[in-house]
């Protein structure tokens, strides 16, 4: 009875530290509060606007982990895209239904991530970086070149994965959905981050050379870190795939540059390698740049990326440590040992 | 045969007068600056621009000079421009080199934006970009564009005219210097930050007289999100060759080149597939030889 045992001490755990934990209770009270926000009468409008913070969180937690293990990644949209096409192709050939297709995809995933992490073992910080870059452009060339893979156009009109409900409901359980995907990603990577694996990945990025000396595989763990960063990436992206959100289809888009960008854009915000960074950065960014700038100035798309863009380059050269880890460290009153942005800076030095 | 050689080294010349400033910046300050695919988009439609005004403004008769002086105008004002850049973003945060990546990235995004703002979406997405010459010429039995044939010589004498500034002259020198050896450049009294915006300057404008040549001759419209796929096509040719070397980049052009030729004359019906080419060669380098094809940073010859 492990897990029975195991739920216990994380519900004992739980129950005793959230109360002294601000930052804890804060993000108890926020997940409680975004899974009632759809009966507090919001416009579907809105509620599209939450999912796609849930796909877009998603993919940022998942690429912040594998920053922590201190690969860098500026391609992150590969594992997206990989995961959309490949249960678009399962589907397409195939004919299976949306529930064998999505894990199926995720293995997909899984084996790309390990070959991707394989090769690039002895490829490292900016020179891991541009091959990543490089990566979804191939695979956009490629699906573009195959009227196989669909081109331009895609892969359209793929199945729902709740093909009986109404309109309404169907948003809703869209919204479930995604948001239990971001939830439970996001909770899972924190806690890998946050053992005694993620404290090797932690030491990989600080010193290479030493974790080795005291014995530890670092090659094995940082595949790991690509594959359990890429298996929740491709989870997303098999279900973004599905999704009204996405118009149900599988297209080059999920393989463009702004899949890649944003999770480093709102991992600035928030904070960058501490997984909960840039689901408060996710979440500043949509906020701010839907509600406020959208909707009551009516700013239009592109001024409003420029805005950001600009932002996020002030606060990458001024303010490294980002606003939610700034909030959480103010609250907690934490000293870490050492800080990752002192690691991240050091090894550009020696470097 | 003969037709793949002459027309692989027109292009492969071309190609390595883009590719040639990213390899500058990186020889003299190790800095990645992805920011220069960037200035190869905005050298493009800064050049229409000015060509537009001097048609509108100056008098007919100088109108053979018109594009020279587009050209010349359009190197310089780049040139402030990607220096300024430089300063204000990537020597913050020098010795970060995860950093100055991500940077150069956002900073390609805000050029972009800052281009489709200007533009508008038509003309953000196809901007036509003036042709200067027109008219073939025969060479060894290949017929051949003037333009090209022009801009072939033009990248030459591009390519000496640096190799003669960065080992005739004192600036050059300083700026090998700053390469060789940083901390004993300072005690020299050479002033880092000031050559590197120098470097990054010069980079800068290359990238725009080489985008308005390769554009111009090739009769390609600019688009505000060509930067990523020149990025890719500067940044695969600068590791072809080593980065850091004027010459390895000629080298690497010239591969490029060829392969573009072979492509174009023999399998035509590959040639939708070329865009990804540089991409694979970037891969394929990196991940056989981790730190670029030489192995580590070479020095500036």
């Amino acid at each position: 009875m492990p897990l029975i045992k195991y739920l216990r001490k994380t519900y004992t755990s739980f129950t005793t530290r959230i109360y002294d934990v601000p930052p804890r209770m804060f993000a108890f009270l926020s997940l409680i509060m975004l899974s009632l926000l759809p009966f507090m009468g919001i416009p579907i409008t809105t509620l599209q606007v939450l999912i796609r913070i849930n796909f877009m969180a998603t993919l940022a937690v998942s690429w912040d982990f594998l920053v922590r293990s201190g690969q860098a990644s500026l391609g992150h949209a590969l594992f997206f895209g990989v995961g959309a096409y490949g249960t678009a192709l399962l589907f397409k050939y195939l004919g299976y239904p949306p529930f064998i297709t999505i894990p199926l995809s995720v293995l997909i995933c899984v084996g790309i991530a390990l070959l991707i992490g394989f090769s690039c073992l002895r490829v490292k910080g900016p020179y891991l970086a541009i091959v990543t870059f490089a990566f979804p452009l191939v695979l956009t060339g490629v699906v573009k070149y195959f009227p196989e893979l669909g081109k331009d156009a895609g892969i359209k009109n793929l199945p729902r994965i709740f093909p009986t409900l109404a309109y309404t409901e169907r948003w809703l359980a869209e919204y479930y959905l995604t948001f239990a995907l971001m939830a439970i990603s996001a909770i899972i990577l924190y806690k890998i981050a946050y053992s005694k694996t993620g404290a090797i990945f932690v030491a990989i990025l600080d010193d290479e050379l030493a974790t080795k000396a005291c014995g530890i595989n670092v090659s094995k763990y940082r595949i790991m870190a690509f594959i359990i960063s890429g298996l929740f990436a491709g989870l997303a992206g098999a279900i973004a795939a599905h999704s009204d959100l996405f118009m149900r289809r599988a297209s080059p888009i999920y393989l463009s540059a702004q899949y890649s960008l944003i999770p480093i854009l709102v991992s600035v915000l928030g904070g960058m390698a501490t997984i909960y960074g840039p689901l408060f950065g996710t979440y500043i960014y949509t906020l701010i740049d839907s509600f406020i700038l959208k909707e009551m100035l009516n700013i239009d798309d592109w001024t409003r990326s420029l805005i950001f863009v600009s932002i996020v380059l002030v606060l990458l050269i001024k303010w490294p440590r980002g606003i939610g880890r700034t909030i959480v460290e103010k609250l907690e009153d934490l000293e870490e040992p050492r800080e990752i942005e002192e690691i991240l800076k050091e090894k550009g030095k020696k470097g | 045969m003969m037709d793949i050689i002459i027309l692989g080294t027109i292009s492969g010349l071309i190609y390595a007068l883009i590719a040639l400033g990213f390899s500058l910046i990186y020889g003299v300050s190790g800095v990645i600056n992805l920011t220069h695919g960037a200035f190869i988009m905005i050298g493009a439609y800064i050049f229409g621009e000015l060509n537009k005004i001097f048609l509108s403004t100056l008098p007919m008769e100088f109108s053979y000079l018109f594009p020279i002086l587009a050209i010349l105008s359009t190197a310089i004002l780049t040139a402030v421009i990607g220096s300024i850049y430089y300063r204000l973003t990537l020597h913050q945060v020098l010795g970060d080199e995860v950093a100055i990546l991500i940077i150069s990235l956002f900073g390609c995004l805000i050029f972009q934006q800052i281009i489709y703002l200007i533009f508008k979406p038509v003309w953000a997405a196809q901007y036509p970009v003036p042709t200067l010459l027109t008219g073939e010429l025969t060479l060894l039995g290949v017929r051949v564009e003037v333009d090209r044939a022009v801009a072939a010589i033009l990248s030459i004498i591009f390519f000496i005219g640096l190799l003669v500034f960065t080992s005739r002259t004192k600036v050059g020198n300083a700026l090998r210097a700053l390469s060789q050896d940083l901390e004993a450049a300072m005690l020299m009294g050479i002033d880092p930050a000031k050559m590197f915006m120098l470097a990054a300057g010069i980079a800068a404008g290359l990238a725009s007289v080489g985008s308005i040549l390769k554009l111009t001759s090739y009769a390609e419209p600019a688009s505000a999100f060509m930067w990523a796929e020149y990025m890719a096509y500067a940044f695969s040719i600068v590791i072809l060759g080593g980065l850091g070397s004027i010459k390895g980049t000629v080298i690497g052009g010239l591969i490029f080149g060829y392969t573009d030729a072979i492509v174009s004359t023999r399998f035509p019906q590959a040639g939708a597939l070329m865009p990804i080419f540089p991409s694979v060669i970037m891969i394929i380098i990196l991940i056989v030889r981790p730190k670029g094809f030489f192995g580590k940073r070479i020095e500036m010859e």
